[in-house]
């Protein structure tokens, strides 16, 4: 059976910590070069005529250029324990549009001492004006 | 016929993708997507301590979704929620062989879901990205 202890502080980390904060403005530019490199052309992104027939009314930016944005936060944050081992759980709230800035925030929720080592989760969400649009967890070795 | 997969064609427990499908990871594949991303992470400008450039943990995003469009749901389509736990950066030059199970069928507000569970594997078999991946379905017309 596996221990799990809770902590309020390790290595400098502190329950309620702020991750570094990123901002970055998104334009079809950003989103058709996105859909150049990941190969997913689905037509609700770099399609305006398209965009104009579904829920949207527009184009919108892919849900995983977002999660990008996340990825380099938590890149930013503790690298080693991110692309070793890293966990993310997100749910997609609402869509980002050409012109939105999207900001993403994140903060320590909890510290746990498993059997494995010490794990930060960090509770995480995406603004883009007041509108949340991406809010999750990401679980990391610390 | 449609060139989609429809969502009545799928069941829970199917292997969406068999066989898993190839993809190579390349020094343009990497650059092209941290140049898309906005990504200048320090560690991604150097090499491993096996003399090899690795590629960001979110490229993930590339490959998962280059595998599950090798079977594509009609246009439309979008993303509900996605976890991931990335086992260990790819690197340049390996081949990532990403498998999908359909793992639940569902509707919602009129809405048809799909939950998938995908795990991504090197040439060799090493386990590099695991995930869940809920999508809603695009219109079939």
């Amino acid at each position: 059976m596996s221990n799990v202890e809770s902590l309020q502080q390790y290595k400098g980390l502190s329950v309620g910590d702020n991750l570094p904060e990123l901002i970055q403005a998104v334009d079809q530019n950003m989103i058709d070069a996105y859909a150049d490199a990941s190969g997913d052309i689905n037509p609700l992104h770099i399609d305006p005529e398209f965009a104009k027939t579904t829920f949207f009314g527009r184009t919108i930016a892919h849900g995983l250029l977002t999660l990008a944005f996340v990825s380099r936060v938590l890149s930013q944050w503790n690298w080693n324990g991110w692309a070793y081992g890293g966990e993310l759980n997100v749910a997609f709230l609402g869509p980002v549009y050409p012109g939105d800035t999207v900001r993403v925030s994140g903060e320590i929720e909890s510290i746990e001492h498993r059997d494995d080592g010490v794990y930060a989760c960090c509770q995480l969400v995406c603004h883009c004006a007041e509108k949340a649009v991406v809010k999750g967890y990401a679980i990391c070795k610390i | 016929m449609s060139d989609y997969v429809k969502y009545g064609s799928m069941k829970e427990g199917d292997n969406f993708l068999d066989p898993a499908p190839a993809f190579d990871v390349t020094e343009d594949v990497v650059d092209k997507y941290m140049a898309s991303t906005n990504d200048n992470t320090p560690a991604l400008k150097e090499l491993n301590s096996d003399g090899k450039r690795i590629a960001p943990p979110m490229l993930a995003a590339v490959y998962v979704i280059d595998a599950l469009r090798t079977r594509v749901g009609p246009p439309g389509g979008i993303h509900a929620k996605q976890q991931f736990k990335f086992h260990r950066p790819a690197v340049i030059g390996e081949t990532l062989f990403t498998s999908a199970v359909v793992l639940k069928m569902y509707e919602r507000k009129g809405r048809n879901y799909v939950e998938m569970t995908t795990e991504t594997k090197n040439q060799q078999g090493e386990l590099i990205t695991s995930g869940m991946i809920t999508r809603i379905w695009g219109k079939e017309s």
